[in-house]
């Protein structure tokens, strides 16, 4: 493995747990502009009768989103130890092939086979599990971005509601916009994850 | 990697250092190998940049699977960050060190290779009948740092205490004692911490029989200037840095 190419997937690895720390403080702010949207329909009564079920469903993508980040965040956590593994196991095959360079007509050389084959094993097992922790947290990725997607949704319907909210509708817009707002910067932190694994998960 | 037998008995101690395609920043070491009948003790097997060139050597006297114990004086990288490649290439040995660098050692990497913790007052190591003497050095330098001494062979491996810097390909042995004195001076008074626990490891020394003062980094002593050493080191006021 070249250094840059195990750099490239500490920084990856790295920056998905960045970036999706970022996803879960949005997520958390959908549910707070949800609380708060359920309060002015409330408020509201018949004026806006039709956003006070937006509202529960606003919250319930909010929950959803932040379960799914959680359940990645995890899965990151075990793909960054698997990082450091395949690095170390890497690592060490590459010294083994040195010293068996260095070790030729040596009284024991026949001895490091055995050593050598088992961490190239190790490496090979190290490298298929990582390829395929990456496409799982890939997959999972995809999913966080269907609420999302099902946000920008709402948003917009949350405005037409809004606009029959009679004096509420600009706190209701206000809230359609914070909706639309985070379920944006959710798509594209998610999306930066994605591309970054893609990235590594090319690397041969 | 140059090697040299420091005893040859029933049982061998083996000297390898001066690796002439070391990195050139990074400090020279000494390692010590104890070969008994079936088993090989590494003594501060030395840095990840020294592996391969070390267990490469190793293999001219031992088969990997006879490389049964590593011990690590105390916790400095150019004693044991090759930790982690010795776990890979020796799934079944045992490294002994300080217990109370157990947390930080494991650091390197020590997922296969068994950590057996060494209580502060030492103990004992026993390799195929032969017992080496894992004798307390606190503070010289590291805060939980250990020597090994072999009576049979007369050899203390002393870890830092004895060392200095040398120019590369410096010969095996001290063969002027005053010539030497001015590459020990700073390495001791800016390393080692505390005149206390310097007359303490002097007086335990004192009470042993050695021929060969074998230190981790640069010449070793051998007959009268293990004596020597030891005397000048006694006057030497070390922890000079406060």
């Amino acid at each position: 493995m070249k250094v840059g190419q195990t750099k490239s997937q500490f920084v990856a690895v790295a920056s998905i747990a960045a970036e999706l720390s970022a996803v879960m403080d949005v997520a958390k702010e959908i549910s707070l502009a949800a609380a708060n949207a359920k309060a002015i329909a409330f408020r509201a009564g018949e004026k806006a009768k039709g956003f006070q079920p937006i509202t529960d469903f606003i919250n319930e993508l909010a929950k959803e989103t932040i379960e799914l980040v959680e359940a990645i965040n995890e899965h990151a956590l075990s793909l960054y130890q698997l990082t450091v593994d395949e690095h170390r196991m890497t690592d060490a095959y590459n010294k083994f092939e040195a010293v068996s360079a260095l070790a030729k007509d040596t009284a024991y050389e026949d001895s490091l086979k055995q050593p050598m084959l088992k961490a190239h094993h190790n490496m090979t097992e190290c490298k298929r599990d990582f390829k395929s922790n990456v496409a799982q947290l890939l997959e999972q990725l995809a999913e966080v971005m269907h609420p999302a997607r099902a946000a920008r949704v709402i948003a917009a319907n949350s405005r037409i509601e809004a606009s029959q909210a009679g004096e509420y509708l600009q706190s209701l817009q206000a809230v359609a916009e914070s909706v639309d707002n985070a379920a944006q910067v959710i798509h594209d932190n998610v999306q930066r994850c994605r591309s970054a694994l893609s990235v590594v998960n090319l690397t041969e | 990697m140059k090697m040299t037998n420091i005893y040859e008995g029933s049982y061998q101690w083996i000297m390898f250092g001066r690796d002439e395609n070391k990195p050139d920043k990074i400090i020279d070491t000494n390692q010590y190998m104890v070969r008994t009948a079936n088993r090989c003790l590494l003594i501060d097997p030395g840095g990840v940049e020294l592996f391969a060139p070390m267990l490469a050597a190793v293999l001219h006297y031992a088969p990997v699977e006879q490389i049964t114990d590593i011990f690590a004086s105390h916790q400095d990288p150019d004693i044991i960050s090759s930790l982690g490649l010795w776990d890979q290439a020796l799934p079944d040995a045992k490294l002994h060190a300080s217990e109370l660098w157990e947390g930080f050692i494991r650091h390197f990497g020590c997922e296969s290779i068994e950590y057996v913790p060494i209580a502060d007052n030492g103990g004992t190591i026993n390799m195929d009948g032969v017992e080496l003497q894992v004798i307390p050095a606190h503070y010289m330098h590291s805060s939980a740092n250990f020597n090994i001494y072999d009576s049979q062979a007369k050899i203390l491996m002393s870890g830092d205490v004895g060392a200095a810097l040398e120019a590369p390909g410096a010969a095996m042995f001290v063969d002027n004692f005053d010539a030497h004195v001015e590459k020990m001076r700073f390495f001791h008074q800016r390393w080692m911490p505390s005149n206390q626990a310097k007359r303490v490891w002097i007086d335990r020394v004192r009470e042993l029989d050695v021929n060969i003062l074998a230190p981790q980094h640069g010449r070793m002593f051998k007959g009268d200037d293990v004596k020597r050493f030891l005397d000048w080191f006694e006057a030497l006021p070390v922890g000079i840095a406060v």
